[in-house]
């Protein structure tokens, strides 16, 4: 039996008249760090979208398998129950909450999980202040992981791009995903943050145990991160392989000979 | 479920009864709504917002034509030409205040946010004061006081439809709204303002790079708006009378139409303005005269939550 | 060269005279639909005395007061920077002493013991019932309203619907309607509390489960017609609510709990305690609340809706908890105002009763419980102050003018309200600056 903790079976998502996603197949192994490529407009977003119960595909099955051996599907359920069992995910422009310190960003994150509690929040009774400790300690320890500790107390809104990327994955991982998805993480970062970010996302894997789903436009960041490729191209998957593989892929290349330009400008 | 089987057989036949005379002022009603509408309608294709001030408009327009009828009704009602000019006379009256409201409440209420960039809660609580303010404002300037307007014409049974009879009041409400709806219509389509309006509805941004002059567009889109929600309001007004808080039924009644026919789609607002009057009006039959706001409201609730882009879709841009 | 008087001095000295002009007519003389132009010939024509100066006609004081007013917003204008570093530099140490936890409990402390003791100082009947039914009362009302539009960022326009089933709960509870009461027991108002309180939260989740799925906008319209249907309901169902007339047997509440034995009456003051219990009850809720993870997950939302979903949290669950939350305040209070008036009638829950508590969030500082509070204060006396001694002319519906007004004027010029909440403060000026997802939430625009 294979370990898939996706698998997306002939997804087909239409906007009216406009296909985002046609019969996309894709699976994706425990543990793996899994890249989906592809020019503009392929389809990508929509694909993350999809899977993080955001957009609802007409067509198709989205199967989260987790770490239990417990399957779900995501077509017809609501992001946040997506995000409970175990999904999180980062935006392509980010989105902070962005009012608010660094520290509480990852905060709520990290204490989502739990139940309603007005009542408890109210007279704060013990088990409230204990869970408010556990959160506590998390957030330092994400913030540490990510290397915003010294930033806990900044107003997100007023953090550099590449601090506001780490954030993001900060607040995920605090919701105990057991797979992250990032979209576009390199957008907008100079080289140095996009080496840091590089061992970064290595480093939520290999410390922390969770599989890493990434859309990039940024090739060389791409072929040194992930250990297998997705290309999409017009809602479609046209090829997946090894970073060597999709190298030497006559459809990959023809995809990308159109919009070479475009892809390299970002 | 005999008793209740006898329940409903029994409305039926009053409403196979009384369907027609029901019919007819359903539609009279509805084209007062989708006059209304439309104005939400607009605004909201240029602001993506509500205008929680129209209603205010609406009610302007309505002291508006009170104070022109009683000016030059006499004592004894005009009939024949002298009728029809005094009608156009009211209606031009009403939808002149109405702009002019409109344009002032642009002014106040909207553009010192729009300068800002302020959050659209802002400009949501500023159109509520807005209309607190002016509705308040004719109360006190006015009375706060039912009074009914001169009628300038006779009231009578025109002809009949099946049997049930057309009122000389539902003609004038007929003719003056299709003649306002048909040439907003055309407006919108044909003229250079119209492609304005609807590029700023599709995408502000991009508009203003094209030339379109922003502010200037969305002072017209409220200058048209208001002269269309005014001239509802004496029309209004003829039939039911004015007062400083008539436009707050009303104009809830005409958002349910813009937001039942697609809010932001011109056409729609006018659909739904008369598939709500017509509703509104053979809902008589079924339940007492007291619950009929509450008809009306539990279509907003439904389409709101079943079909929020209502019948024909919204988007200013692209349907109407 | 522009025309002298497009300059931006002169332009500021046309916008200041159309204001006072305004303000003119709203504090004048009313007119009828038989004398339409009475009112407003009156409110320039009429003599004044100029604070007792010299006799002289209206217009003459405003052009005045026209031509101070814009002396004093240009000096404004132009010395800005450095009246506000003069400002800031007196203001500092007071300033920095407020953020003391200590000096800022103490001086909570010492709010509540003038609370406590203002009823044996203002001795005057009127302000003894106004402080019960009008501020009091209203101080609660705000603090409900304040954790839907302020804490979840929820436009609720028809709040007096929950204050309305809160006090139709106590005089159903009570046996004073012609619906009978649960089991045919009488109980006492003090009982009806809870029973009031849950049937508003009920009323808070069926109302709020369907239409807290809707984008803002839609949702401030939805709860508009709610708060009229409820007046509808209660006007129209004679067999239940006793319809127009109301009802007028409610008692007064008792309280029997061991050896503790009391019995409220007709005088205000103890219904002030008993308001002034809650008030404290709910402040301290409320601040625990704001401060939690619930208070944390509303600003989620309320900032980036999509974002705080990618995080787990259910916005419904928790719109549907504020809304809850509002609801039973308001019950509360109606359980208060009905048990001491005796009597409730239909026509006192319109929406200007919304409106009102709107304005005294929205001026206090959505989202700021102590600014909630002040305002509710500020606003509430001065409004009895102009009932209680009107200036000559006034009517006590021009109140409502006044309140609109208040609405523009807060959001043109500090729509975070008097006495902000940080959080708040911040999320207007990135807002403004355009970052941040909050319109999204509210209109459901995608960028």
């Amino acid at each position: 039996m294979s370990d898939n903790i996706f698998d997306v079976r002939n997804v087909t998502l239409r906007f009216g008249g406009v296909v985002s996603l046609n019969d996309v197949s894709l699976e994706m192994h425990r543990g793996e760090i899994l890249a989906v490529i592809g020019p503009n407009g392929a389809g990508k977003t929509s694909l993350f979208n999809s899977l993080t119960g955001v957009y609802q595909p007409q067509e198709g099955t989205i199967i989260f398998t987790a770490r239990d051996g417990k399957e779900m599907s995501i077509i017809g359920r609501k992001a946040h129950r997506v995000a409970s069992a175990g999904v999180a995910r980062t935006f392509q422009a980010s989105r902070m909450f962005s009012a608010l310190t660094a520290f509480e960003n990852v905060k709520i994150g990290a204490e989502s999980h739990r139940g309603l509690g007005a009542v408890g929040a109210m007279v704060r009774g013990p088990q409230t202040r204990r869970g408010e400790k556990a959160s506590d300690a998390l957030t330092i320890e994400l913030l540490d992981f990510v290397g915003l500790r010294d930033e806990a107390n900044t107003i997100s809104a007023s953090l550099s791009y590449g601090d506001r990327r780490r954030l993001e994955i900060a607040r995920g991982l605090a919701t105990n995903p057991q797979v992250l998805l990032l979209d576009e993480p390199a957008a907008g970062t100079n080289p140095s943050e996009k080496l840091e970010l590089t061992e970064l996302i290595r480093k939520v894997r290999d410390v922390r145990g969770v599989s890493i789903l990434l859309i990039e436009h940024d090739m060389k960041l791409v072929m040194a991160l992930a250990e297998r490729l997705y290309v999409l191209n017009f809602g479609s998957v046209i090829a997946q392989g090894t970073p060597d593989e999709i190298r030497a892929n006559d459809a990959v290349i023809e995809a990308y000979l159109g919009s070479t330009a475009s892809a390299e400008e970002k | 479920m005999g008793a209740f089987g006898h329940y409903l057989a029994s409305h039926f036949t009053t409403l196979q009864k009384e369907f027609w005379y029901l019919f007819v002022g359903g539609v009279a009603n509805g084209f007062l709504y989708g006059m209304v509408a439309v104005g939400y309608t607009l605004v909201y294709g240029v602001l993506r917002l509500i205008n929680f001030a129209h209603s205010e408009i609406f009610m302007s327009g309505g002291f508006a034509g009170y104070f022109l009828m009683k000016a030059f009704v006499g004592s004894t009602p005009p009939s024949g030409l002298s009728s029809i000019g005094l009608i156009g006379l009211g209606v031009v009256g009403g939808g002149l205040v109405g702009a002019l409201v409109a344009t002032a409440l642009e002014r106040v209420a909207y553009r010192p946010l729009r300068r800002r960039n302020a959050p659209k809660l802002a400009y949501l609580i500023s159109a509520i004061g807005a209309s607190y303010f002016m509705f308040n404002m004719a109360g006190k300037e006015f009375g706060r006081y039912s009074v009914s307007v001169p009628q300038p014409y006779i009231n009578h049974a025109v002809f009949h439809v099946f049997g049930a009879p057309v009122l000389m009041y539902d003609i004038i409400i007929f003719i003056a709204g299709l003649i306002m709806l048909i040439s907003l219509d055309r407006v919108v389509q044909k003229t250079k303002l119209g492609r304005s309006v609807r590029a700023v509805a599709q995408d502000a941004e991009t508009a203003s790079l094209m030339g379109v002059n922003i502010d200037r567009t969305i002072a017209m889109t409220f200058v048209i708006g208001g002269a269309l929600g005014g001239a509802a309001g004496f029309l209004f007004g003829l039939g039911t009378g004015v007062v400083y808080t008539m436009g707050f039924t009303p104009a809830l009644k005409a958002f349910t139409a813009a937001v039942l026919g697609g809010i932001g789609n011109l056409r729609g607002a006018m659909i739904g303005g008369l598939l709500l009057g017509i509703a509104e009006s053979l809902s008589v039959v079924f339940v007492q005269a007291a619950y009929i706001d509450v008809i009306a409201f539990g279509i907003l609730v439904a389409v709101l939550l079943f079909r929020p882009t209502g019948i024909l879709g919204e988007r200013l841009g692209r349907a109407a | 060269m522009r025309a002298w008087f497009r300059r931006p001095v002169v332009r500021r000295f046309w916008m200041i005279l159309a204001a006072l002009a305004a303000l003119e007519v709203m504090t004048g003389p009313p007119g009828s639909t038989e004398a339409p132009t009475e009112g407003v010939k009156g409110s320039f024509l009429q003599s004044s005395s100029f604070f007792g100066l010299f006799n002289t006609v209206r217009w003459v004081v405003f052009l005045f007061l026209a031509v101070v007013v814009w002396g004093l917003v240009t000096l404004w204008l132009t010395y800005r920077t450095a009246i506000r570093g003069g400002l800031n530099r007196t203001l500092a140490a007071p300033r920095a002493a407020v953020r003391n936890r200590g000096v800022r409990r103490g001086l909570v402390l010492a709010l509540l013991v003038v609370a406590l003791i203002l009823p044996h100082v203002v001795t005057d009947p009127f302000w003894q019932a106004a402080m019960v039914e009008q501020i009091a009362v209203y101080v609660l009302l705000a603090m409900g309203l304040n954790v839907v539009v302020g804490f979840a960022g929820l436009l609720d326009l028809g709040f007096v619907a929950f204050y309305a089933i809160g006090a139709y709960a106590t005089a159903w509870a009570t046996g004073a309607l012609p619906l009978p009461p649960l089991f045919g027991v009488h109980l006492d108002p003090f009982w009806a509390i809870p029973i009031a309180i849950i049937i508003a939260m009920l009323a808070g989740v069926i109302l709020g489960a369907p239409t807290l799925r809707l984008r803002g906008d839609y949702l401030a319209i939805v709860t508009l017609g709610f708060g009229e249907i409820i007046q509808i309901f209660a006007n129209n169902l004679y067999g239940i609510t006793g319809g127009s007339q109301g009802s007028g047997t409610i008692p007064h509440p008792t309280l029997h709990i061991g050896p503790l034995h009391y019995a409220w009456g007709l005088t205000p003051v103890p219904y002030y305690y008993l308001t002034i219990v809650f008030v404290i009850i709910f402040y301290v809720a409320f601040s625990l609340l704001e401060h939690s993870r619930v208070g944390r997950a509303w600003t989620a939302i309320r900032e980036d809706e999509v974002a705080a979903e990618s995080v787990g949290i259910n916005p419904l669950k928790y719109k549907v908890m504020a809304f809850a939350i509002g609801a039973s305040t308001a019950g509360f209070a109606g359980v208060v105002t009905a048990s001491q008036s005796n009597a409730i009638f239909p026509s006192s829950f319109t929406l200007f009763f919304s409106i009102n508590i709107l304005v005294l969030v929205i001026f206090g500082g959505m989202g700021s419980i102590a600014g909630v509070v002040l305002g509710a204060i500020i606003i509430q006396t001065a409004a009895m102050y102009l009932l209680h001694s009107p200036p000559s002319g006034y009517q006590s519906a021009d109140l409502y003018i006044y309140l609109g007004a208040l609405l523009i004027l807060m959001m043109i010029f500090r729509p975070v309200g008097v006495l902000p909440s940080r959080r708040r403060r911040r999320e207007i000026g990135l807002a403004e600056a355009g970052e941040g997802h909050m319109d999204e939430v509210l209109t459901g625009d995608n960028p």
